[in-house]
């Protein structure tokens, strides 16, 4: 793997982090965030949906007609969206999260990060680098969901991933961790962690 | 080739939206009995829950076919009833039919209408008879399933969903078990003002027909004790009827 390969895939994932540095994406992350599986599903639906839009529209970039590009990238990834959302559906393990994520995942049609990812990296590169470009993408935002779920969780319901940890130990649970603000001002806080300890992003 | 030009814009639209199109038909009718399966087991297991044969989450944990197995085995019989208590109709109960959210909702304009109903009644061998019930909450359809002992006056439990109640607040008809433990031995009396109530503040001690609200979800209360007492209303000539007729 050469160096331009692995900053392809690294960059995504801390320097340009889409949720931290991009701030992109911010809806879906205040409203999935409240557990942990929840979190982790999303994550992995957007890091399918991220990849294989990119690859497929990298695939086709030579033949899209300029003047309709936008409209053709949004049919692959509203395609890739459903194709998700209906095997979410089909399998005993998966349908009851898919119940309870179902807005979110069909809201990953709109979801910046998939149509930034395909406009700004697949539309001018090869279909390899633009699927690790993908999946990279939506490894980074993953990440941030996952670390604001496990605080949100954790703090607002005593749990991870459903079981007991806090509240065994007789802790009350702070409802303000539950609602969609909180996220906001968690995510604040991992912006401005990150940005402490990379100095390079910040303006002067 | 001129990927700009008119005509190779306008077919090559045609040809990704047909295509498009037939991947996902093609997906949607292959998986679609899969996911009619799965639909129809959480039903059921919400029923089995209703009915205090189990909790939800040890059903979901057993998976579809012992659901279904369990349910065939423990019920009596699944009717359908009108408005005037009269049976209408039969669910099979060999093939485990229930009626599912859409098909409440179907009922639900015939419930607010007065008329055409055909609601179902689940009945167990242990005498539980389940009756559904369905609303609207805060941001969508709230609905569930009350069980009734063998005097169809006593509530031997419930089990609440919604589809997009806030969680932690008005998702708690779903995902807290104490507001559902509070339904159980509690009773439905339609000489009262309302049937049953759920009260903001608090039910008063030793009223037998009213459970407390959620505090910080008063429109997903109202909107449930609405469903109830809407629906509780439609079965009402069959609720008191003497069980002998």
């Amino acid at each position: 793997m050469n160096a331009k390969m692995k900053e392809t895939i690294l960059n995504p994932i801390l320097k340009g982090n889409p949720i931290t540095v991009l701030v992109l994406g911010i809806c879906s992350s205040l409203a999935v965030t409240v557990e942990l599986k929840g979190a982790l599903v999303m994550a992995l639906s957007v890091i399918v949906v991220c990849g294989m839009s990119s690859l497929i529209c990298s695939l086709l970039r030579k033949t899209i007609p300029n003047r309709v590009r936008i409209i053709i990238q949004l049919v692959v990834v509203a395609m890739m969206v459903i194709l998700v959302d209906q095997l979410l559906k089909s399998f005993e393990g998966t349908y009851p999260l898919d119940k309870q994520l179902s807005v979110y995942i069909g809201l990953i049609i709109t979801n910046c990060i998939v149509m930034g990812r395909i406009e700004a990296f697949a539309l001018g590169n090869k279909p390899i680098p633009s699927l690790l470009d993908g999946i990279a993408n939506g490894v980074g935002y993953g990440l941030i969901l996952i670390i604001v779920a496990f605080f949100r969780e954790l703090f607002g319901s005593g749990t991870l991933f459903g079981i007991p940890v806090l509240s065994a130990l007789g802790y009350t649970n702070n409802g303000l961790m539950i609602l969609p603000p909180m996220a906001l001002i968690l995510i604040g806080c991992i912006i401005w962690v990150q940005r402490s300890i990379q100095k390079d992003l910040q303006e002067n | 080739m001129n990927t700009n030009s008119n005509v190779y814009t306008v077919i090559y639209t045609t040809v990704v939206c047909v295509l498009v199109a037939a991947i996902l038909a093609l997906v949607s009718s292959s998986l679609k009995p899969k996911q009619d399966a799965n639909e129809k087991a959480e039903t059921i297991s919400q029923i089995l829950t209703a009915a205090q044969f189990g909790e939800k989450s040890e059903w979901q944990a057993k998976g579809n076919a012992a659901v279904l197995d369990f349910y065939k085995q423990n019920v009596a019989q699944a009717i359908l009833i009108d408005g005037s208590g009269k049976k209408v109709g039969e669910l099979s109960t060999a093939d485990a039919t229930v009626y599912g959210k859409s098909e409440l909702k179907a009922q639900n304009y015939n419930v607010k209408d007065g008329k055409g109903m055909k609601l179902p009644v689940y009945i167990f061998k242990n005498g539980v008879s389940v009756v559904p019930v369905y609303g609207a909450g805060l941001w969508g359809p709230v609905w569930g399933y009350i069980a009734l002992g063998s005097d169809l006056k006593t509530i031997s439990g419930a089990y609440f969903d919604h589809e997009s109640e806030t969680p932690g607040l008005g998702g708690k008809i779903k995902d807290d078990p104490a507001f559902r433990a509070q339904f159980k031995g509690k009773s439905i009396d339609f000489n009262d003002k309302a049937a049953f109530s759920i009260v903001k503040g608090g039910a008063p001690a030793g009223k037998a027909n009213a459970i407390d609200a959620i505090s910080g979800a008063t429109m997903t209360s109202r909107g449930l004790d609405e469903a109830i007492n809407v629906w509780l209303g439609a079965y009402k000539a069959y609720l008191t009827k003497n069980p002998e007729e």
